[in-house]
This record gives C-alpha cells, structure tokens and sequence, in this order.
C-alpha cells in the first residue's frame, strides 16, 4: 500500500490540492534541465512522501539527497536545494556550496524556499557570501493532506516559537494556509478562535481577504462552513497524557510521521533482523480505518474475530469440495484482506507487550490522578520518584507539565526541589530547558488557585467510562479524560463561543467569534 | 429604394468592386490662418500655425494616430505670420494642435518623421543619428542628445524606410543600416551583407520587409539598384526576379500582408509581383512614365499612385480610378485602407464592405437591403414592411448579420442609425438570432464614434479597433491625456480602471507642483477610491520621484498591501511608521526586512547599536525577531544586546550555550585543562543570574553546575579514566559505585547534598549493575531505607534475578505493590494474594487478569495466521 493517502472520500476536494502541489513541484524540477541533485531538508522530505512518490521525481534526472552538515556527494552539474524556509537551514547550504569551491567543483545552484522566501534567510546567505551563486525561487507548499480528513501545516515548532521565542511567523502562515485554502473553497463565513495566536490569524486572515480578496461572487457557496482556530497553549493538558487508541499508541510507542511508522523488520513477521520497515497507517487500509480510533483491547477482539473467520472459511474450503465458483470468490476476495489483518495483528502485538507493563499501567493511573486533582502527595512523590529513579527525561516532564498545569503550579519549595533532582539526575544542560518550560508557564510555581477543576466539571472533561467497547464519550480515548479542546470543538460547532463564554475566560488568551460578509445566496 | 441610390452613388468601380471615399474631418482647423505665435504644449487651437504639406516633413501615425510636422528648410518657404524658428508640431488625426516644442536649432538636417508602434515620435537627421520623443508633450526620451545609429564615416542618410518597431537606412556609400529595437534606451544598430553597388550605379529606391512576415524573424530590405532588385538580409544579398526582366524599379511598396510587391518601373508600368519575385500577378501602364510621388496599398486589392494633383487608383484589371486634388496629398496606409490627409481634410478611402454593398448596392434585392427597405417602410407605417419581411423571412439572419455588419463600417452616424434600426426591425422575428452580437456592435460604434469626435481625432474603423484592442486603445487615450474619456470607456467596456486611474494620479502630480499636498491629496484620493485594490504605493513612489515627499508619506498611509506599503515607507525614510506597520501586518519576514534595513543604515552611520536596540527594544515582536536571528549568526551582537537591555538572564544563558558547545568540541576532550573556559563560562552565567533576584535558581544550579565540573575533573584525574565530565550528579555518584569507589560516592553525595531517597534508588541500581547482589544486602541492612525497598525490588527484577528480589519483596509495606512486584515474575498465585490484600483489589487483579489473558490471545492469534504464506 502507497503511503500516499487515497483522499477519494474526503469531504472536499483534496486530491485537487494535493495534485496542484505536485504540479509546482515537477514544474520545479523541470525547469532545470538535465542532471540534478535535489538536495531536501529532513523534514520536508516526510513531507514531500505524501504528495508524490519520488521516483516520479527520479524520470526527470533528479538524484535525491538529505540536506544536513556534511558535504554534499554528487556527480550532478546542478544542485537545486529544496528547504523550508528556517535560517539554521542556510549555513548548511552555504558550508556545502562554500566545500565544493574549496574542491574546484563548479556547479550550478539553485535554491527554492518552502513555502516562501524569507529575508532573514537571504541575509544569512549573504552573510556567508553565497547568496550570489544561487537562483532563489519558492515552492508555495502550505498544507499537506495527511489522510482524507486532515490536512497539516507541519509546522514542528511553532508552539515554542510563539510561546518560547517570540517569533510569530507560524500565525501568519497559518493564515496564508487558510487564505489559499479559501481561493480553492471559497470564503469560510464563520470563524471560532481561542487564544492569542488563533485570533490573531483570525485578524490576519482578514486582513488578507482584503489584501487579495477571495471573490464571494463567482464562488457559490463555500464549501467550508466554520473554521475553528485554537492554541494549543489552550489545551496543553490533553497532549501531556498517555493515548489509549490504536493509533494513539502506535504513536506513542512508535512515533508516526508522514502517515507511517518504522518498525523492525522483525516485528512485521519477516525473518530479517535489524532491517527496518516502514508501515503506512492512513485511512487507504480499509482495516485500519475501521480500528485506529478505538481502544486497544477492542482492536484486538475485531482482528482476532476476522482472523478465525477467514480461518473458518479456509477450513470449509479445504474440508469440502461443494463450493461453488462463486463461494469460492468470495472466499478468495476475503483472504485479500489478510495482508491487513496479518499487519495489524503485528503491530498490536507489539503494542501490547508495551501496554501489558505494569508500569504503563502505573502511568495511566496516576495520570488519571493528577487529572481528578485530588491528591497532591501521591502526584507529588510519583514524581519524585521516577526522577529518582531516572525514568525517561521526557516522561517526567510530561507527568510534571501535567500536575503543575492541573494544579496551578506548584508550591515554591516543591518547585524548587523537584526541578534541583532533575537537574541533578540528568545532567545541568536541562537548565535551558526548565527555564522554557517556565516561561511557556507549563511548569511554575503557584501563584494562585488552580481553576483546573472549574473547567473540568463545566466542561465534563472526567467522564466513568462504562462500556469500553462501546463508549459513548469521546472519554475513552484517555481512560476517562475527554480532552479539553475536544470540547471547546463540540461547543463551537454546536452553539459557538456564546454558550461557554465565562468559562473561555478562565482559559489563556482572548476569544473570537468573526461572521465574515456573504453576499446573498440568490 | 431611393434612399439607397444616393450612397452608391457616391462610391467608385474598380475592376469588380466598389471603393469609397468618406471625409472624415474638413476643413482641418490647422487650415485657417494662424492668428497668433505657436504656444507651448497643448495651447488652443488658434495656437499653431497652419501645416502646409508642401512645407513640412510629415508624419502621421496608423490606427488614426497623431501627425507630426517640422517645416522642411530644405525648401524655401514664404513665412506668414509664423516665427522663423522652427517647432516641432503635434496634431490630433482631426488637425487640433495637441503639443509643440522648440526645435533645437544647429542639428543636422531632419530627413524623416515616423512613429513608433508604441506611439514615439522619431526624428531622423541626415547624419544618421536619430532624435525620440515621447507622447503627449514631446519630451525627449533619454537625452536631449541624438543617438547615432550609423558608423563613423558613412555618409549620412542617403535614404530610410521607418516601420512601427525600426527602420532600415540606407547610407550614402550603400551600405544597410537595420535598428529593430528602436524603442530601447541604447538601441543596436546593425549593418546588414553589403549590397554590392557598383561605383557607377545608384540605389533607386528601397522598400522593407517587415520582420514578421520573414522566416527569420529579421527585416528584408528591398534595393532596387540599376536594373535589378536584390534583397539584403544580415546573411547575404540575393538578386530577384532577373528572369522578369522588369527594368529599373523607380518606387516600390510592400504590401499590408507582407506578401506582395508593388513597382513602378522606369517606363511607366506599374507591375504587381509576390515579394519573392517568382511572376507578375498583373501590370498596368500609366501614363506618365515619372515615377510617382508616392505609392501605397488600399487594403490587399488596390494601389495608390500619387502624383502633384492626380491620385490614381490602380486595380488588377479594369480601369483604374483617377481623383484629381488641388492641394498636396499625404498617404497614410491602414490595415483596412488609405487615410488621405490634405491641407484641408482627412479622408478614408477604402473598399466598400460586402455586407454595405448587399445593402445599398443599385438594384440589390439582397435579404439585407430588403429588411433595411423594410424598416423604412415601417417608420413610414406602411405595411409593405410585413410584405418585405415575408420574402425575407428564411434567409433574416444573415440580413441582419449584414445590416449590423454594415452599421460598424459607417462613420456618419444617422446611418449607423438606420442600419442598426434595420437590424432590429429583424431581430423582432428572429429569435434565434444571438442578440450579443447586435450589443456588441453598439457598444463598439459608442466607443468608435466616442474617439472619433474631431476633439479626440482618431478615426479608428471597426477592423483597425479590432486589430489594435480596447487596452491599446484606452492606453493610447491616456497617454494623450484623455484619461476622463480611458475611464469611461474602461467602465463601459468592463475593463479594469486601474491602469487609467492610476497613469491619471501620476500625471496629475507631476503637473501640479503648485498646488499644496494636502489639497492634492484630497483630489487624488477622490479619483483612487474609484479602484477597489489600486496600488496607493505605486502614486506614492511617483510622488516621491517627484520630489514630494510628504505627499507621499500621506499617499502611502492609504495602501491596504503592506508589502508594497513598507518597502516604500523605508525609501522615504519613515523607518519607525515601517516598523510599526509591518508589526502591524503579522508578517514576519516584512519586519525582518524593515530591521535588516535599519540595521544597514545604522552599520553605515556609523551610530552606536545602541541606538538600533533602543528602537527595537521599545517592540516586543521586532526584538524576539531580531533575537532568533541574531541565535543563529550574531552571537557577540545578541551577547552585547541582552547585556545592554538588562536581560542579564538570557546573556547568562548565552553562556551556557557556548560552554557546552566548549564542550563538544573534541579539541576541549576529557581530562584537559580545557576544562578552565567551559567552567569559567558556566561561573560567569552564575555571576550574571546572582544579579537579579528573579533567577536565584538559576544562579544555583549555575553553581552547582560549575562544582560538579570541577569534582568531576578531579575524578576523572585520581581514577585516570575519563568517563566523569559531561554526566549528571546522580550518574556520577553511580560511576563511582560501579569502580567500587563508595568513598568516592559518598563525598559526592554529601557535596551535592543528595537526599537518602535518591541514594538509595542510586546505590542499589549501581550495583545490581555489577551484580553485587552481597553488597545490595549488606546495603538493604544499613538501616530502615527511607522510601521503603522498592529501589532493592526493581533493582533485582530489572536484572532478572528472581531469587534476590523474592529477598526483598516480603518487606514492601504496599500490598498493591507487592502483587505487582509478583505479577512481574509471573507467580500469578502470589499476586492474587497480595492483590486480595489491597483495598482496591478487585480492580488490580480484573487488570492484571486482562493483561496476563491478552497476552496469552495475541500469541496464538499470530500462530494461527501463519498459514498465510501457504496461498
């Protein structure tokens, strides 16, 4: 299966989007003639794997290689350099132009800006002298469908550098993003937005439809209704706990990019060891759309009931010779889907192994704890211990960020105490990171009354889940903990902010709710 | 049809078609005596002198363009009432004086006058070097200077052929000179092949090729030289038609297309031959065997010959049309026919349209002139209009098709009228009739007869509106400055005013130095506001190359784009305006463009950074922007920033980054006395968090940090391993276990003052690490553990060492622990029971059974799938 996700489903026209990215990309690369490296930065090259299969790229004399500080091995006459926009990408480049000039190598190079040029980056490349040798240009890449209902900005570090750095670009971006979106579909009338950087973008937006306005008339009517805009400093409880779906583990245990996770080879069931495999996940695996959302007992029992079933089947066939053509169809077309389920019967085993730990067990639990925020000294020395224990450095600050978020911060003396045993138990490097920590306000010491449970009751985010199988709240995702943006989105499709209006102000940043002018429908 | 018979009266049979002369504007206004001096640009019409044709060098300009005139002082001229200094003179097509301008006196003789397709005039002088002007003022373009076109020691001009995009000159020693970029600020003359004129031979006469009816893209020119014709291109010379034999040529033209030739022989025959001289199509014998004045194409069937006071009109068989004049005559060939322009008038000869002719051809019984009779007798109410429409009633679409054809070819406008009132009285019956193309047409003739006002002057056809394009029409009306006229018709036409408005706003301040910016501007804004999305950056950039700066700081306010707003603001110097609105529009890389600015100015002052940092200090997004950037190539500048805005913290931090990277750099490797920097840097940031009491912590840790390097130092120099700098208290104090260095462990643990809870999880994993499972006893012994022997449990299960766990886990307090402790070494028995113990007990075992049967599931699940690979 391609790890291109099959977006024939998906409510709006995707495939169009997705098909104008490649265009610009191949347009790129034919507009260079003859022999080239096409030199990407790490991340985009995840990214770019869900818009073409690069050998498509490979047909127009184009050798593919990761941008990173090394020199750059070649034979092409002609580099052409595709990098997001991010100034540490740019001394890459030049150290790589700066070495092939040091060896004598003349080459032609070329540089595209994804999605956009930026002059801090230019002016690095000047700095470095080398920004005469490249042709600039820019490859307008804002949004990538990640499967048939979700589309990305990927935008990996946006949250620290709003909230850490003070560098708002992503805002505009984000913007950008939705502004193009709206030329494909048309102006979205209604805007919902939380927080300081959402409703900015909101304002930029708008901004933006009067810039280079979006025609109302010509377009009917917009395809998108609402968009909802949220910061994700709103909700910075709900990433902090453990996800107990499928999907949620296999990220959690295995990290899934790009729409797929690398496992070993041996994992999958093949006989090579070491090697590693990488397993598309997205909603093109009939099999996996049926289970990524559900918890993972139940994944098991739906894999375990097709795997006999088709087992059944395969007994009867071989048993007996009373098929008839058609029944035996049937039974082949079955047995197609058995790849799926062999591949999912994997993965889930391997999750297991992880989730059967009584230490996840623990974690879970005591997530669940810090969330009722109830008992302090069993949260308290929880922590405590697993820093003494030296647990994973990311575990222990995800448990942290998650008490002090629930319970306002902590007292001083705590505070103080438990950032000395970190510091002391992974080294004084963390500093930096504490401090960012701090200034982010997600780890800090207690200056007020937590509000935590205000919002938790109002917006029921604790929730006894009854039947697991069949749950009935969004809960079951987090054994019981509805995750708090996951309400503000029913509230906001439901009734918009009016409803909820006091309880937004106890969460960070100011809200928004934009009806922008139609033209009439007639 | 009686009404009929007077139009074709006026019309001329050539061979087998009928040809027309309409007048199109008479008298001239230049016609009457001059009254007063010449004034300057665009006076009233009483203003210019006359033009007499005979006196002056001409041109006019196709698509009825402008005339332009100088008075040829190679000819002597009796002056009226007119200064005896030359001007250059620029009139409508209708002969109103539209600009004029001194000619500069002691330039080489004018040889010719042409217009370029972009509407510049051109001025030939006689030593080769060519003089531009622009539209509407005749402003020099570039400089006031000629620019030569020939080489040194040519001759001169012996002779020019101009068209819209260069012109072909032919030197004194016959030699072609080709410039096809005529337009361009230095245009590139080039020579083509010599011609090979012998020295007793003389070049007759010259006609051009234009560049896009060639193969090669480049222009032919055609010499007619003793008795033959060659063709000169840059690639060589090639001889035409000797098997012809068609004797001197004394005057050629080339026709509309390209494709024909016409040549008026030495013995008065007018032949005409494909330019490739491959046969005579049809010749005609003239009387006169003088060669005459001028020659031209009417259209593709026709030629004009003109001598003093004959115009003959010469078709491929029949007799040709003789028009007597009194007055000089000046040709100007169209697409579509010839403007014949007198002292007097303006007129166009052309070939009657087909669709006219259907209509008012004598005796024509065509569906067309029968609904045009048809409508006639309807306004009279007679009902033989029923009658006519009957006969007609199958064939009405195409006589209404001719009547609106018919309608777009007139000039007189009562007759547009009628024909267009003819078609209507059609369209009544016919609905299948597509009635856009009736619009169409209207709004085409409201347009035409709009531009041909004689206050306008162009007297553009249907076909050459057709050719030329609304947009180049509306472009050529602003440049004359006729921008209310380009915004009506813009509007009209649907097409977007931008352009007019905004050619009208740049105009109106260059001619309105006089008048205050803000009046100005309350009058530009008023004509602006009529174009949603009108670039205000563009008017402002031409105010300030204009020199009003202040207008334009007030024009720039307007602009919605901050893109094109804040470059603009930084090249009028409103830096802190530039600032704050890029700020304002979200876009990060426009803030990094006004700082990198402001930057570069201050590094080229030579003022102080701190100037720079005040400016960028006072706004929080321009600083942290400048911040991340700084991260990345200014470290020193970032160092000096933080230092001088009292971010001592951040400075601190600074140093923390640069001790480390001490750290990886392999030169600083372990045990060296390289440590010094690192530690030294890290005491520094300590020093800097001590200032201020926020970042006590900090400063602590700092300390501490600096401590440990140190201990660790002296570790890695009693035990001469280097394995110490670089790890964290807690590693080091394992380390130290691990050697078997307790006592070494301890002072660690003192130093730092690590809390007994941590030691014990600490010492009792270092040395179930080293499987010193005695010492873990002994250690398990000491005392009571203060957090109870969980660290001892997991220190033995982590190892797998059932047997020295099963030591320990009797002693945990926490039954739910225990039967956890259990469950991990699978004595599921064992586990029940502790479980039992808890108080949640149910729940703990419900879990532990699912985790224990969902392991045991999944397991034979993957067996039983094994027999995929049998298929």
């Amino acid at each position: 299966m391609a790890q291109i996700p099959n977006l024939d489903n998906a409510a709006l026209n995707l495939t169009a989007l997705r098909e104008q990215s490649q265009k610009e990309l191949l347009s790129i690369i034919k507009s260079i003639r003859g022999k080239k490296c096409l030199v990407i930065d790490p991340k985009l090259a995840g990214t770019l794997s869900l818009i073409l299969q690069t050998s498509a790229l490979k047909e127009y004399g184009t050798e593919l290689r990761i941008l990173s500080a090394d020199p750059l091995q070649t034979e092409c006459p002609k580099v052409v350099y595709l990098v997001r926009s991010q100034l540490n990408f740019m001394k890459f480049v030049a150290n790589q132009i700066k070495n092939d000039e040091s060896k004598g190598l003349q080459r032609e190079y070329h540089l595209y800006f994804v999605p956009r040029r930026i002059v801090a980056c230019e002016k690095i490349l000047e700095e470095e002298k080398v920004h005469q040798k490249l042709t600039i240009g820019e490859y307008p890449l804002y949004l990538v469908p990640l499967d048939e209902d979700v589309l990305s900005l990927e935008l990996d570090y946006s949250l620290q550098e709003c909230l850490i750095e003070g560098d708002t670009s992503s805002v505009w971006h984000v913007a950008k993003a939705i502004h193009k979106l709206e030329f494909a579909f048309g102006v979205i009338p209604n805007i919902r937005a939380k927080g300081v950087a959402s409703t900015k973008a909101a304002e930029l937006l708008n901004h933006m439809q009067l810039e280079d306005p979006v025609s109302m008339d010509n377009m009917g009517i917009p395809e998108i209704d609402t968009v909802i805009l949220l910061d994700r400093e709103v909700d910075m409880v709900t990433p902090m706990c453990s996800q107990l779906t499928y999907e949620g583990l296999l990220d959690e245990m295995l990290e899934i990019h790009n729409g797929s996770v690398e496992v070993d080879a041996s994992i999958m069931g093949a006989q090579q060891d070491g090697k590693k495999v990488k397993v598309p996940l997205n909603s093109s695996d009939k099999l996996y759309k049926e289970i990524r959302d559900l918890n993972l007992h139940v994944v098991v029992q739906v894999v375990r009931q097709k795997a006999t079933s088709i087992q059944q089947d395969y007994a009867e066939v071989k048993s007996t010779n009373t098929q008839s053509v058609s029944e035996l169809k049937d039974f082949v077309k079955r047995l197609h889907s058995l790849p799926e389920i062999a591949r999912h019967v994997n993965l889930a085993q391997h999750l297991q192994s992880f989730a059967a730990k009584p230490a996840f067990h623990a974690r879970v639990e005591i997530e669940q704890i810090i969330l009722e925020a109830q008992t302090y000294e069993t949260c308290y020395e929880y922590i405590e211990e697993i820093i003494q224990k030296q647990e994973p450095i990311e575990t222990v600050l995800r448990l942290l960020v998650l008490f002090s978020l629930t319970n306002g911060g902590l007292p001083k003396k705590n505070f103080d105490y438990l950032r000395r045993e970190i510091l002391h138990s992974y080294g004084f490097e963390h500093m930096p990171l504490l401090y960012n920590l701090e200034k982010a306000g997600l780890v800090k010491r207690q200056e007020s009354r937590t509000n935590w449970p205000v919002i938790s009751r109002a917006l029921q985010l604790i929730v006894d889940i009854k039947d697991p199988e069949n749950p009935d709240d969004i809960a079951y995702i987090f054994a019981g903990y509805a995750p708090l943006s996951i309400r503000l989105v029913q509230h906001a499709v439901r009734s918009g902010w009016r409803s909820i209006e006091e309880l937004l102000k106890l969460l960070p940043g100011p809200h928004m709710d934009l009806k922008r002018v139609r033209c009439l429908d007639h | 049809m009686s009404s009929s018979v007077s139009v074709a009266a006026e019309w001329d049979l050539l061979s087998d078609r009928f040809y027309r002369r309409i007048t199109i504007y008479s008298p001239l206004p230049w016609s009457s005596p001059a009254t007063t001096t010449a004034s300057s640009s665009g006076g009233g019409s009483s203003g210019v002198g006359r033009l007499d044709l005979s006196t002056h060098i001409v041109a006019a300009a196709p698509f009825g363009g402008p005339i332009a005139a100088v008075r040829d002082d190679s000819k002597i001229v009796q002056l009226h009432s007119e200064p005896s200094r030359r001007r250059l003179l620029l009139f409508s097509s209708s002969g109103h004086p539209l600009a004029s301008s001194p000619w500069t006196p002691h330039l080489p003789r004018l040889h010719s006058l042409a217009f370029s397709s972009s509407l510049n005039l051109l001025a030939l002088l006689s030593d080769g070097s060519l003089l531009r002007f622009r539209l509407p003022d005749l402003n020099p373009i570039t400089s006031s200077s000629p620019v030569p076109l020939l080489p040194p020691a040519s001759g001169g001009v012996a002779d020019a052929v101009f068209w819209g995009g260069g012109v072909a000159i032919l030197t004194e020693d016959n030699r072609v000179v080709v410039t096809t970029d005529i337009e361009v600020d230095d245009p590139h003359p080039r020579e083509l092949a010599d011609p090979g004129v012998a020295e007793d031979e003389q070049v007759l006469c010259m006609a051009v090729v234009e560049p896009q009816f060639v193969m090669s893209g480049s222009p032919e020119v055609l010499l007619a030289v003793g008795d033959r014709v060659v063709a000169v291109d840059e690639d060589g010379v090639q001889v035409l038609g000797e098997a012809l034999e068609i004797g001197p040529v004394q005057k050629m033209a080339v026709s509309p297309n390209g494709k024909l030739l016409a040549a008026f022989a030495h013995d008065g025959r007018l032949l005409v031959i494909p330019t490739d001289f491959s046969r005579i199509i049809f010749e005609y014998e003239c009387d006169s065997a003088l060669p005459p004045d001028q020659i031209a194409w009417c259209g593709l069937d026709s030629v004009l010959l003109y001598w003093s006071e004959v115009l003959l009109m010469v078709g491929p068989n029949g007799d040709p049309v003789q028009y007597n004049y009194d007055e000089p005559v000046m040709l100007i060939p169209e697409c579509d026919g010839v403007r014949i322009l007198t002292n007097s008038s303006m007129e166009f000869l052309h070939r009657v349209p087909d669709s006219t002719t259907l209509i008012f051809g004598i005796g024509s019984m065509s569906p067309a002139a029968l609904l045009y009779d048809a409508r006639d007798h309807y306004d009279k109410q007679s009902a033989k209009a029923y009658d006519n429409y009957q006969l007609i009633s199958s064939s009405l679409p195409e006589a209404i098709e001719a009547c609106i054809d018919a309608a777009g070819y007139e000039f007189d406008v009562s007759r547009q009228h009628t024909l267009l009132r003819a078609a209507t009285y059609g369209l009544a019956f016919c609905s299948r009739f597509p009635h856009g193309r009736f619009q169409e047409m209207c709004k085409i003739l409201r347009v035409l007869n709009a531009v041909r006002d004689p206050e306008i002057g162009m007297p553009l056809t249907v076909k050459q509106y057709k050719l030329l394009t609304a947009t180049v029409l509306i472009g050529r009306l602003i440049n004359a400055n006729q921008h209310l006229l380009a915004l009506r018709i813009s509007e009209y036409l649907n097409l977007n005013p931008e352009v007019v408005i905004m050619h009208w706003a740049c105009e109106k301040i260059t001619a309105s130095a006089a008048i205050p910016d803000v009046v100005l501007l309350e009058g530009l804004l008023d004509k602006l506001r009529l174009c949603k999305g009108i670039s205000y950056a563009a008017v402002a950039a031409h105010a300030d190359n204009s020199g009003r700066r202040k207008l334009a700081a007030m024009l720039v306010d307007h602009e919605s784009q901050s893109s094109k707003q804040i470059p603009l603001l930084l090249s009028i110097d409103e830096q802190d305006k530039a600032l704050q609105k890029s700020i304002d529009s979200g876009d990060t890389d426009l803030v990094y463009l006004v700082l990198f600015h402001i930057w570069q100015k201050i590094s080229v002052e030579k003022s102080a950074p701190l100037d720079f940092f005040g400016v960028i200090n006072a706004r929080p997004l321009a600083r942290d922007l400048f911040i991340a950037y700084a991260r990345h190539s200014k470290h020193e500048a970032l160092k000096d920033f933080f230092l001088s805005t009292g971010r001592l913290q951040d400075a601190g931090f600074l140093l923390l980054k640069e001790s480390r990277e001490l750290e990886r750099n392999p030169m600083a490797s372990k045990g060296s006395p390289l440590h010094g920097p690192q530690v030294r840097l890290v005491e520094q940031a300590h020093r800097l968090f001590a200032e201020t009491k926020e970042h006590l912590f900090e400063s602590k840790s700092a300390e501490e940090h600096a401590k440990l390097l140190r201990v660790q130092h002296q570790l890695e120099v009693s035990t001469k391993q280097a394995i110490f700098v670089g790890s964290s208290v807690s590693d080091t104090i394992k380390t130290c276990i691990v050697m078997g260095n307790e006592r070494a462990a301890v002072k660690v643990k003192s130093e730092f003052k690590v809390p007994d809870k941590r030691w014990y999880w600490l010492k009792s994993c270092a040395l179930a690490t080293v499987g010193n499972w005695d010492a873990l006893e002994t250690f398990s012994r000491e005392k009571r553990p203060p957090g109870g022997y969980k660290p001892f449990v997991e220190a033995c299960i982590d190892a797998g060492q059932k047997t020295e766990a099963l030591k320990y886990i009797p002693k945990l307090t926490d039954p739910g622990e225990r039967s956890e402790a259990y469950a991990r070494l699978n004595m599921t028995e064992e586990a029940k029971k502790a479980a039992s113990e808890a108080n949640n007990g149910d729940e703990l075992f419900g879990r532990l059974k699912s985790t224990l049967a969902q392991n045991t599931l999944i397991d034979t699940l993957r067996d039983r799938l094994s027999f995929q690979g049998t298929y």
